[in-house]
């Protein structure tokens, strides 16, 4: 069943992986700067960012916002409440030295995330259609929609925007620095609530950004989250933990594998083939498939 | 400056630190000496806060550090250079001296807190854009004890600053710490290596087993006979 494509046809397999694939991308870097400071994966990251596409759904449906427009709101009300859930909920258990606390936490936190939604948005499938939707550019030939050129776009200016964040900024160096020693980081004078928290902040924010722009590609129900979530920790044993640039880099692989698997094996076979190269990774290469060497603090 | 009274510290149910009682006079240089798990880097991470102690009470110029989080104590003006240095490997000489004027009374002056470090450690400057990783074992010890430096503390705890290091590395290191103690910054020393320790030190005190087993001028104590023999070995052993 194995066919030889046109050139056009291959070329646009790899840029539609790309494009999609930056969605998983920067769910990843949510994921990884989480997981840096907490030593957790915050499994509700997927439910998040369905979270986020429902509210711009709503700001589409209910007040005509487009969703480019509301994409600024959005990330605005996912730092705030990145922040908040990890006063409201993770605080507490951070301090414990079993991460487990934290991690039931996140899985609850999902569970409770997906069956409100359920409830107010029904598990039908949504999507955002505006009057561009279907625009696709053809430079060459090659059809590149609107959309997915806009989410890979805004993938990169928010990942730019982190690594600046945490090169340039006080609080981001503490972040990174957090990531190796959380305790002589408070030996230092720096409040470890105070980093958790705005690592929450920026991968809520981030989810903010995915969330927007699956709903502009993408069919999206409350269950989708936590398929998603696991996209990006597949995206993450790519690109290795604790490496910005290489978490988006695992989300773009991660697209490119499921965008040609499903056109060379079948469509059905595209998840089947993520997960069993995410295995592979976990048994042969557990420190993330592009990381050179493992740093140890 | 520092007043330490009856306290006692576990660790899991393990008690490390019994009962024990001490003061760290201003300006001046005091030594915990005693052999390996005798509790001395317990009782300093009491004192800044990672661990919490069960009894008894520390009082940084009147005022109970007991129930303060370690970023507060720090805020206090006491600095802790831990046990294994501690530094972020992959961040620069640079990022890791900045990271310590976090607080924001030394933030103001970070500027001229780095330039300080530099002038009192060269080679960080020379090594200011490389990673701490990459640093030798020596130089990693400076950037650790510059960056503990940087919130300008009046009291400077240091865990085993020589161990580790060459000989040589090792009398640059105490000359460091006098140094540092002339320009009145009070210290509060863990050392292994307890000649060298107790021939700086101002008072010391020997711990045995989490106990407080001798106290006196460093000096007094070098030439102690019991401490000779405990601790240093004999004369006629080293020739």
């Amino acid at each position: 069943m194995l066919e030889i494509p046109n050139l056009d046809i291959f070329i646009q397999l790899l840029i539609n992986g790309i494009l999609f694939g930056t969605m998983y991308g920067i769910a990843a870097i949510g994921l990884s700067l989480i997981f840096g400071t907490m030593r957790i994966m915050f499994l509700a990251q997927g439910s998040m960012i369905i979270l986020f596409a429902y509210v711009s759904y709503w700001f589409f449906e209910l007040l005509g916002l487009d969703p480019y427009i509301s994409l600024f709101l959005i990330v605005l009300i996912g730092l705030g409440f990145g922040a908040g859930i990890y006063h409201g909920l993770f605080k507490g258990a951070a301090a414990q030295e079993d991460k487990n606390i934290s991690l039931l936490i996140a899985v609850g936190l999902m569970f409770l995330v997906e069956n409100l939604m359920t409830v107010f948005w029904t598990a039908d499938p949504r999507t955002i259609s505006t009057g561009y939707t279907s625009l696709v550019f053809r430079p060459m030939g090659i059809g590149i929609p609107f959309n997915r050129l806009m989410g890979f776009i805004i993938a990169l200016f928010a990942t730019t925007g982190v690594l600046l964040f945490l090169k340039k900024t006080y609080i981001g160096i503490a972040v990174r620095a957090a990531a190796e020693d959380m305790e002589a980081v408070t030996l230092l004078g720096i409040n470890p609530h105070r980093v958790n928290s705005v690592v929450f902040a920026i991968g809520t924010g981030l989810a903010g950004i995915a969330g927007v722009e699956l709903a502009t590609i993408y069919p999206f129900d409350p269950f989708f989250g936590f398929i998603f979530v696991l996209k990006a920790m597949i995206a993450l044993a790519i690109g290795g933990i604790g490496n910005v640039f290489g978490a988006l880099l695992g989300g773009i692989i991660l697209g490119l594998l499921e965008s040609l698997s499903s056109f060379f094996i079948g469509g059905g076979w595209s998840d089947a083939v993520s997960y069993g190269v995410f295995l592979l990774i976990l048994m042969f290469r557990p420190e993330g498939l592009m990381v050179r060497s493992v740093k140890k603090a | 400056m520092l007043e330490i009274q009856g306290l006692n510290v576990f660790y899991g149910d393990i008690q490390a630190v019994w009962d024990v009682s001490l003061h760290v006079d201003e300006g001046s240089i005091v030594a915990l000496v005693g052999a390996n798990g005798a509790g001395k880097s317990t009782l300093l991470r009491a004192i800044s806060g990672i661990t919490s102690a069960k009894e008894g009470e520390i009082l940084f110029s009147g005022k109970s550090l007991k129930k303060l989080p370690p970023q507060d104590i720090v805020k206090m003006g006491i600095s802790h250079v831990p046990e294994g240095r501690r530094l972020f490997s992959n961040l620069t000489v640079y990022e890791n001296l900045k990271l310590g004027a976090y607080i924001p009374r030394s933030r103001r002056s970070v500027t001229q807190s780095i330039e300080r470090a530099y002038d009192l450690f060269p080679v960080l400057k020379n090594r200011m854009n490389q990673k701490a990783g990459a640093l030798s074992g020596g130089e990693q010890q400076m950037l650790a004890i510059a960056r503990a430096m940087m919130s300008r503390p009046m009291i400077l705890m240091l865990d085993e600053p020589s161990l580790g290091l060459s000989p040589m590395l090792v009398k640059t290191m105490f000359e460091l710490i006098m140094n540092l103690n002339r320009q009145k910054v009070t210290i509060l020393l863990v050392e292994q290596n307890i000649h060298q320790a107790l021939k700086i030190a101002d008072q010391a005190y020997v711990l045995e087993n989490g106990k407080i087993a001798m106290t006196g001028k460093g000096k007094e104590l070098l030439s102690d006979p019991e401490v000779q023999k405990a601790y240093i070995g004999t004369r006629w052993s080293k020739s």
